[in-house]
């Protein structure tokens, strides 16, 4: 391996390395936000059928 | 103060009736000693002493993992820990005695160690081996001071016992240095001022271990 | 989302700065006498160091935020940076390791920087490992804290030994000279740039990791809140 190469070898794994990481953390965005849209429609549905709950009971009540 | 005492005292005890760690200890560094020998094939002279600083190093290290760990985790065994925890013993003190016990138990360790290495590396009784005691000293109570702690986590984990020589070796690394120099120096008839600056390291090295290990070991013993 | 805003500019930043450091390092600096082309390695391998250690500081005082103030924001700072910073120190190794095949024929040298990296990379993986092992608790932050306090204050008495064991034994390997050595202003520009792109790169790199691990603590505290809500609407 002549030096040109070694110079190319090192910026190569510096960029690939990192761009690596980059993507590793990414997806690990990306599921966090599946999760939290999963989570936001369990919220919404809870918060149905607490209204909806509610809503019998008064008319039970009345 | 009294917490201190009461502590070490029991842990010294227990040792004292038959307790098997200074035994197990002895035999590990033995042991340690028997393949470096092996491992290096040592001659005599300057080289045989670098060799015999090295190996008596090693043993060192090993032996005090055990000796830490056994320690940190003597209550461990029936509970005993929660009972420790609840009573208003100062966590500081705590550390202080499990440090102490462990320095105990490695020095015993490490007398022994130092005779067979001078046996084994074909060395004399003079007065380079006793110059070599300032050194092993601080090495221990350093290394008696991180594994302390370390062991305090590693014994609180489930398979933890791999993190304690992975944390503790590269953390002691400087010790090491110092200290396997030192002996070195002292093997080889060096005079005392080449010592002084590895036991300069030593000693600072031990005064920040030491600190550390007292403020920050109640924040390992702390309730689970 | 405001965040989404930081992350984006940083990024930019990032970029731009990367840019200029590379026209800089392939063209605009010139090449050393000694070393040949290969010596242009120096120029990214040094910032990554700087990043290692500053990220390593920067575990140390997250650890004692977190041991002080028991607030998790505190321990996810300090995993993003050690995670980070093991990225880092991997390049240093890596990059010197390929620098010093062609100038002095071996992979790998004793000298008191690499030597000293490699003990801090020890570190970071000890670290690391430790948090894998403890897992998602409270208990793993604790350690964690602790861990990267105690490492920290051992990494100035690591530079100190290191060195002295190999300047007070002149070495029978060969041991790396200077580096530092710039004759050439241009080197000094170049390098300052590149210190300063990976200053930036790093910046952005910790705040992408800190928000996934911020966004995981809210989550499991949301998922919690959840489950017991549920169990209470199915009463």
């Amino acid at each position: 391996m002549d030096n040109l190469s070694y110079l190319f070898a090192a910026y190569a794994i510096i960029f690939a390395v990192i761009f690596g990481y980059v993507l590793f953390i990414w997806r690990r965005q990306v599921a966090l936000e599946a999760e939290l849209r999963a989570m936001e429609a369990r919220m919404r549905a809870l918060t149905e059928t607490a209204g909806a709950a509610r809503k019998a009971e008064s008319r039970a009540g009345s | 103060m009294n917490s201190f005492v009461a502590v070490l005292r029991k842990d010294l005890m227990l040792e004292v009736r038959g307790g098997q760690s200074t035994v197990a200890l002895g035999a590990l560094s033995l042991l340690v000693l028997v393949v470096l020998v092996f491992a290096f094939n040592p001659g005599g002279g300057e080289q045989g002493a670098e060799a015999a600083a090295g190996a008596l190093w090693v043993a060192l290290v090993f032996s005090g993992m055990l000796g830490a760990t056994r320690a940190v985790s003597a209550e461990n065994e029936n509970g005993c820990i929660r009972a420790l925890l609840m009573s208003p013993l100062d966590r500081a003190a705590l550390y202080a005695a499990k440090l102490a016990a462990a320095f105990i138990f490695m020095t015993v360790a490490e007398a022994a160690s130092i005779i067979l290495m001078v046996l084994f590396f074909n060395l004399e009784f003079d007065a380079r081996v006793m110059r070599l005691v300032p050194a092993v000293l601080l090495g221990a109570l350093g290394f008696a001071a991180l594994a302390t702690l370390l062991a305090g986590i590693s014994s609180r984990l489930r398979g933890g016992d791999l993190v304690l020589p992975l944390l503790a070796v590269p953390m002691f690394v400087p010790a090491l240095i110092a200290g396997v120099k030192a002996s070195a120096s002292a093997l080889g008839g060096a005079p005392f001022g080449e010592l002084a600056v590895w036991l300069k390291v030593l000693v600072a090295f031990d005064v920040m271990f030491v600190a550390a290990g007292y403020l920050l070991f109640e924040h390992v013993a702390g309730e689970e | 989302m405001n965040d989404r805003a930081v992350r984006l500019g940083l990024g930019l930043v990032t970029l731009a700065l990367m840019l200029v450091a590379l026209y800089m390092v392939f063209v605009y600096v010139p090449t050393e006498a000694d070393q040949g082309i290969v010596q242009r390695i120096f120029y990214f391998h040094v910032p990554c160091a700087w990043v290692a250690f500053a990220s390593f500081a920067l575990v140390a005082i997250a650890g004692i935020f977190y041991l002080w103030l028991g607030q998790q924001v505190w321990d996810d700072l300090g995993y993003a940076a050690a995670e980070t910073g093991m990225v880092f120190c991997t390049l240093v190794l890596v990059t010197g390791s390929i620098w010093a095949k062609p100038i002095w024929g071996a992979w790998w040298t004793w000298d008191s920087r690499l030597t000293t990296t490699l003990i801090l990379w020890l570190l970071y993986g000890g670290y690391l490992m430790l948090r894998a092992m403890a897992g998602d608790s409270e208990q793993g932050a604790r350690f964690g804290a602790v861990v990267g306090i105690v490492a920290a204050i051992d990494v100035p008495i690591v530079i100190v030994s290191v060195r002295l064991w190999r300047t007070i034994h002149p070495a029978v390997l060969v041991t790396r000279q200077g580096g530092h050595g710039l004759e050439d202003p241009r080197m000094v520009a170049t390098l300052l740039v590149s210190l300063a792109a990976f200053t930036a790169l790093f910046i952005w790199i910790l705040c992408l990791r800190f928000v996934t691990l911020r966004m995981h603590t809210r989550l499991g505290a949301l998922a919690r809140t959840l489950a017991l809500a549920e169990a209470a609407a199915h009463d």
